[in-house]
C-alpha cells in the first residue's frame, strides 16, 4: 500500500469536486448584450462604456454613484454603484460593471474601468 | 537608433553562445571558452541598453515613444529614482526589465555553474534559450523601448509640443497635422513620418519638437511601485534556474547532483518573488484605498502560481536530497523535474496572461491588447519551454523509473512533506482554474479563491506544525504526542482566547486559528532549541514562524475587519471604532498640485493626526483619492477619503431657453431661426492654446426672422486665464442671444426674448457645511500580514545559506 498515493489522491479528489461546485457557484459571465443582462436573474460582469452626455450623479446622503452605460447596440441601463466614484471614471473608455439587474437599475458591487493608452482612440477630427 | 543595434547585437550574441554551450556539451572541447565569451558579451550589451534607456530618461528623449508615453519632465522633480523608475512604466521597459535582471542573474550562474563538474555547457545552453526569447521580445520587430514615436503615428498633446514650432505663419505645414478632439477641446499633433521629414527640412529635431511626455499614472508614483518590480522581476529571472538545471539532469540523464545544486536557487528565487509579491499587496493597501492587500485580481495572482509551484517543489526536492543519501536518484524524481519545469512554465504564463491581452476585460492592471504577433510569439514562447520540459521528462522517462522501492510509513517526514506538496499544489489550481476563466469568457467571484483557501489553508497549518515533529522514515506515535503536547496546549490555550477576547466566532475561522497557533508553536520551540544550537540550520522554522504569523495578520485583518462610512462635518467630532474622529480642514501640499484632509483621531489621552490626501489628476483627468493609515501595534485604522464638499453659497438661475448646437445645425425660437455657421479661429490661437495663454474664438451664427437675415459672431474670450463669452441683442427681433459654452464643434447659447415676455428668472441659494466624507476601517493585525512574509522571505535566506555550502560538495 503506497501510503503516498493514498493521501495525495483523496487531498486532490476532495478539492477537484469542492472546487468544480464552487467554481459552478461563483462563475460570473461577461455579458455584453444588456438585453440580456436585463433579462438575467444571476450575477453578471456587463461590459459597454458610460455615457457621457448623460453624466454621472453622486448621492452624497446614500453614498451612491449612479450613471448610464451603453452596449455596443445602443441599449442603455442605469448603474448604482454603493461607494465612490472609481479613480480614473473620466476618461474611461470601457466600463465594466459587476452585479445584478433588479428593479430597474443595475446594482454594481464591483466596478472596473478601462483606460485609452494611446490617444486615438478620443481624438476625432474636427475640422475647425 | 543605438538602442536597437545594441540589442539586436545582444540577441547574436545570446544565439551563438547557445549555440557554442549546446556544442561543447555534445562534445566540441573548444567551444566552451566561444559561449563564455558570448555570455558576457550579450550581458555587458544588455546592460549597455538599460544604462542608455537610463539616459534617453533622464535627458527627456522624447522621440522614443516609449519615453514619450511613461516619463515626463516632472518626474524629474519627484527625485532622482522616480525618474529612473520610469524605466519599468510600461509594457516595453518591464520586458527590457525582465532581461537585464536575467543576463545579471546569468552571470551569477555562470560563475556557479562552472564550478560544479561539467554543469556549466548544460545549464547554459538552456538558460540562453530563455535569454533569445526574451531578446527577441524587446528586438526592433516586437516591444522595443527604442521605437521612435512617428514610427506608428501617434497623437501628441499640443501641451507637449515646444510652441515656438507652433506659429503656422511660419511652419505652415504643422496645420496639417493639428487635431482637436471633440469632447475635451483638446488639441493635438500628429507626429508622423511625414511630419517629422517636413521637420527636418525646416531644421527641426524631434527632440526639439516633443519637449514633455505623458508621464506615469500618478498611483504609480510611489516608493512601492519603483522597488516593486525590479524584485519581482529578479523572482522571475530566478526561476529559470531550477528549470535549466533540471533540463541539464535530462540531458546527462544523471540525477544525483542537481537536486542539491538547483536548491539554494529555488530557495531565494521563492524567496524574492515572494517579497516582490507581498510589496505588491502593500502598494495596493497604501495606494489604492480599498482597504485590502489582496484582491485575487488576475494580475497578482499569476504571480502567485509560480510561486506556489516553487514552494511545493521546495518541499519535495527536500525529500529526493535526503533520500539520494542511501543511493540511487531519490524519490520524488520524476515529481520535482515536473515541478521545475512548471514554476518557469507558470512564470511564462503569468507574463502572457498579462502582456497577451487575454485578460483585457479582467484586471486593472493588465496591459491593453498588444497586438495579434505579440500573442502568439509569447504562446511561442511558452510552448517551447513547457514542450522542452515535459518532452525531455518523457524521453526519460523509463531510467526515472528506477525509483527506490521502499515506502514510507503513514509517520514520515517523507510523507507530511509530499503532503505539503500536493496541498500547495492545489491551491495552485485552485489559483490557476479561476485566473484562467476569463480567456474562455467567464469569471470568479472572489469568494470562490477565499472559500477553497480556507480548508486548505487550515491543512497547512496542521501540516506546517505536525510534519517538523515527525522523523524521518518513522515515527513513533507515542513519541510525536508527547512532542506536540506543549504546543497543542499552547495552542488551544491561545484559540480559546481568540475566541473569548478576540470575538472569533466562525467555526471554521476557529479551526484556522487553533491549526496556525499550533505551527507557530511548534516551529518557535523548534526555533528557540535551534537558536542555542546551530544557526544554520534555522531556515525552515523561520519560514514556518512567517507563514503562521502571515495567517494569523490574514485571520484578523481580512475576516474581523470592520468599516463605516461617515460624514465628518468641519470642527464637527464623529465617533467611530470609539474614537472620536474630527475634520480639522484641508489644506494644499505638494506645490499645490494636492490637497490634503487633516482628521483628528482621539481616544482617551492618545491623539493622532491622519490626513488623506485627493486631488485631481492631469494625467487622466480624473481624481485621484490616496488613504491615509494610522498604524498601532495590534492594528491599523484606514481611513479612504469618498468625497468633498467644500460647502458656501451656490447660486443657479433658471430661465433661458437653453441649446446646444452642433456645427450646421440650426434651432427655432419664438418664430426666429437662429443656425450655427462654422467657427472663426485665428492662426496665432493654435498657438496661444498651447501655451496656455489668452485666446479668442468666434463661432458664427446665421439668424433668420421673417424672411430678414443677419449674421453675428459670438466670442469665447480669455482674458488673464478667466472665460467670457459675448452675447447678441436685436431690439428688432426681440432677442438675446448669449454663448454659454464653446467646444469642439458645438456651441452652447442660451435664447431669451429681450422684453422678458416668456421666461421668469428664478434664482435659488442654498448653503452647505463644509464636509468630508470618508470610509474608515480598522484592520486588526495587519501588521502580521507584513512581518510574517518579511519573516518568511528571512527564513528563505537562512535556509539557502546552507544548501549554499552543500552545494558546492562533490560526490
Amino acid at each position: 500500500m503506497k501510503n503516498k498515493y493514498v493521501f495525495g489522491g483523496i487531498i486532490i479528489a476532495v478539492f477537484l469536486v469542492l472546487m468544480g461546485y464552487l467554481f459552478t457557484q461563483s462563475n460570473i459571465e461577461y455579458v455584453d448584450d444588456f438585453n440580456k443582462v436585463m433579462s438575467t436573474e444571476k450575477t453578471v460582469k456587463a461590459t459597454g462604456s458610460w455615457v457621457k452626455e448623460k453624466n454621472y450623479q453622486i448621492d452624497n446622503q446614500n453614498k451612491t454613484f449612479s450613471f448610464f452605460m451603453a452596449d455596443d447596440h445602443g441599449k442603455q441601463m442605469k448603474v448604482i454603484y454603493e461607494g465612490a466614484i472609481p479613480n480614473n471614471f473620466e476618461s474611461a473608455t470601457s466600463v465594466v460593471v459587476t452585479g445584478k439587474y433588479e428593479n430597474g437599475y443595475f446594482h454594481a458591487k464591483d466596478i472596473l474601468t478601462k483606460c485609452p493608452s494611446k490617444y486615438e482612440e478620443q481624438t476625432t477630427n474636427s475640422s475647425l | 537608433m543605438i538602442g536597437s543595434i545594441i540589442l539586436t547585437l545582444a540577441l547574436a550574441f545570446s544565439i551563438i553562445s547557445m549555440i557554442m554551450y549546446f556544442l561543447n556539451y555534445r562534445g566540441y572541447k573548444n567551444t566552451l571558452n566561444y559561449g563564455r565569451i558570448a555570455y558576457h558579451g550579450m550581458a555587458v550589451l544588455v546592460i549597455a541598453a538599460s544604462v542608455f534607456l537610463w539616459y534617453a530618461i533622464l535627458t527627456h528623449q522624447y522621440q522614443y515613444n516609449y519615453i514619450y508615453s511613461y516619463s515626463n519632465n516632472a518626474l524629474r522633480d519627484l527625485g532622482i529614482f522616480q525618474l529612473l523608475s520610469s524605466f519599468w512604466g510600461g509594457q516595453e521597459g518591464s520586458f527590457m526589465l525582465w532581461l537585464l535582471l536575467t543576463a545579471i542573474v546569468g552571470i551569477i550562474l555562470q560563475s556557479y555553474s562552472s564550478k560544479r563538474g561539467d554543469l556549466e555547457p548544460r545549464v547554459m545552453a538552456v538558460f540562453t534559450l530563455a535569454t533569445s526569447f526574451l531578446l527577441v521580445m524587446v528586438s526592433p520587430w516586437f516591444k522595443n523601448p527604442f521605437e521612435y514615436i512617428w514610427v506608428t503615428p501617434v497623437f501628441v498633446k499640443i501641451e507637449h509640443i515646444n510652441s515656438q514650432f507652433l506659429n503656422s505663419n511660419v511652419y505652415p505645414f504643422i496645420q496639417s497635422f493639428f487635431f482637436t478632439d471633440q469632447s475635451s477641446n483638446q488639441g493635438f499633433i500628429q507626429i508622423s513620418s511625414d511630419l517629422v521629414s517636413q521637420l527636418k527640412q525646416a531644421g527641426i529635431s524631434v527632440n526639439q519638437f516633443i519637449i514633455d511626455g505623458k508621464g506615469l499614472n500618478p498611483q504609480l508614483l510611489n516608493f512601492w511601485m519603483q522597488i516593486h518590480p525590479p524584485i519581482l522581476f529578479t523572482g522571475f529571472s530566478m526561476a529559470t534556474v531550477p528549470f535549466a538545471f533540471a533540463i541539464a539532469a535530462l540531458m546527462k540523464n544523471d540525477y544525483k547532483d542537481w537536486v542539491k545544486q538547483a536548491f539554494p536557487w529555488m530557495l531565494a528565487g521563492m524567496g524574492v518573488l515572494g517579497l516582490g509579491i507581498m510589496l505588491g499587496g502593500y502598494w495596493a493597501y497604501e495606494m489604492l484605498g480599498w482597504g485590502g492587500y489582496w484582491a485575487w485580481d488576475p494580475v497578482e495572482n499569476s504571480s502567485l502560481i509560480p510561486w506556489l509551484v516553487g514552494i511545493a517543489a521546495i518541499h519535495t526536492l527536500l525529500v529526493q536530497k535526503k533520500t539520494q543519501a542511501k543511493g540511487g536518484i531519490g524519490k520524488y524524481a520524476k515529481t520535482n523535474l515536473m515541478l521545475c519545469v512548471l514554476t518557469y512554465v507558470f512564470v511564462l504564463y503569468s507574463t502572457f496572461l498579462t502582456r497577451s491581452g487575454v485578460l483585457g476585460d479582467a484586471s486593472v492592471h493588465s496591459f491593453v491588447d498588444p497586438g495579434m504577433i505579440i500573442y502568439l510569439f509569447l504562446l511561442l514562447f511558452i510552448g517551447t519551454f513547457t514542450l522542452l520540459g515535459f518532452g525531455m521528462i518523457a524521453f526519460r522517462w523509463k531510467t526515472l523509473n528506477e525509483n527506490i522501492k521502499d515506502d514510507e510509513s503513514l509517520l514520515s517526514r517523507e510523507l507530511g512533506l509530499f503532503t505539503a506538496m500536493i496541498v500547495l499544489i492545489a491551491s495552485a489550481i485552485i489559483v490557476l482554474v479561476g485566473t484562467s476563466a476569463p480567456i474562455f469568457g467567464t469569471a470568479v467571484d472572489t469568494y470562490f479563491y477565499n472559500e477553497m483557501h480556507l480548508p486548505l489553508a487550515i491543512i497547512i497549518m496542521f501540516l506546517n506544525g505536525i510534519s517538523l515533529l515527525i522523523k524521518w522514515q518513522k515515527s513513533d506515535a507515542n513519541e510525536l504526542i508527547k512532542k506536540s503536547t506543549y504546543a497543542a496546549v499552547g495552542a488551544v490555550l491561545f484559540t480559546i482566547l481568540l475566541v473569548i477576547f478576540g470575538g472569533v466566532r466562525e467555526i471554521m475561522m476557529i479551526i484556522l486559528s487553533l491549526t496556525t497557533a499550533f505551527s507557530l508553536f511548534v516551529n518557535l520551540d523548534i526555533a528557540i532549541k535551534i537558536v542555542r544550537g546551530n544557526f544554520k540550520m534555522l531556515g525552515a522554522y523561520v519560514a514556518h514562524i512567517g507563514i503562521a504569523l502571515f495567517i494569523l495578520g490574514v485571520i484578523g485583518s481580512a475576516v474581523y475587519s470592520e468599516e463605516v462610512t461617515v460624514d465628518l462635518v468641519k470642527g464637527k467630532p464623529v465617533t467611530a471604532f470609539g474614537y472620536d474622529l474630527t475634520f480639522t480642514g484641508g489644506y494644499p501640499i505638494e506645490n499645490n498640485t494636492k490637497f490634503a484632509f487633516n482628521i483628528d483621531v482621539k481616544k482617551g489621552n492618545s491623539e493622532y493626526q491622519i490626513a488623506p490626501v485627493m486631488y485631481r489628476s492631469e494625467f487622466n483627468n480624473s481624481i485621484v483619492r490616496e488613504p491615509a493609515i494610522l498604524t498601532l501595534l495590534t492594528k491599523d485604522i484606514y481611513f479612504a477619503p469618498l468625497g468633498y464638499d467644500e460647502g458656501g453659497q451656490t447660486q443657479s438661475q433658471h430661465s433661458h431657453n437653453h441649446i446646444s448646437l452642433e456645427k450646421g445645425a440650426s434651432t427655432e425660437f419664438e418664430g426666429t431661426k437662429v443656425t450655427f455657421v462654422k467657427f472663426n479661429m485665428a492662426a496665432e490661437t493654435m498657438q496661444a492654446m498651447s501655451e496656455g495663454k489668452d485666446f479668442q474664438m468666434g463661432a458664427v451664427l446665421e439668424i433668420e426672422k421673417n424672411g430678414k437675415k443677419t449674421e453675428t459672431e459670438l466670442l469665447r474670450k480669455q482674458i488673464d486665464g478667466k472665460v467670457e463669452f459675448t452675447s447678441f441683442e436685436s431690439k428688432e427681433m426681440n432677442l438675446k442671444i448669449e454663448m454659454e459654452n464653446l467646444s469642439a464643434g458645438v456651441i452652447d447659447i442660451a435664447l431669451s426674448a429681450l422684453d422678458g415676455s416668456e421666461t421668469q428668472t428664478t434664482t435659488t441659494q442654498t448653503e452647505t457645511n463644509e464636509v468630508l466624507s470618508v470610509n474608515a476601517s480598522i484592520k486588526p493585525f495587519v501588521n502580521l500580514v507584513w512581518a510574517g512574509v518579511a519573516i518568511m522571505v528571512i527564513g528563505f535566506f537562512i535556509a539557502m545559506t546552507r544548501r549554499l555550502k552543500e552545494s558546492r560538495i562533490v560526490s
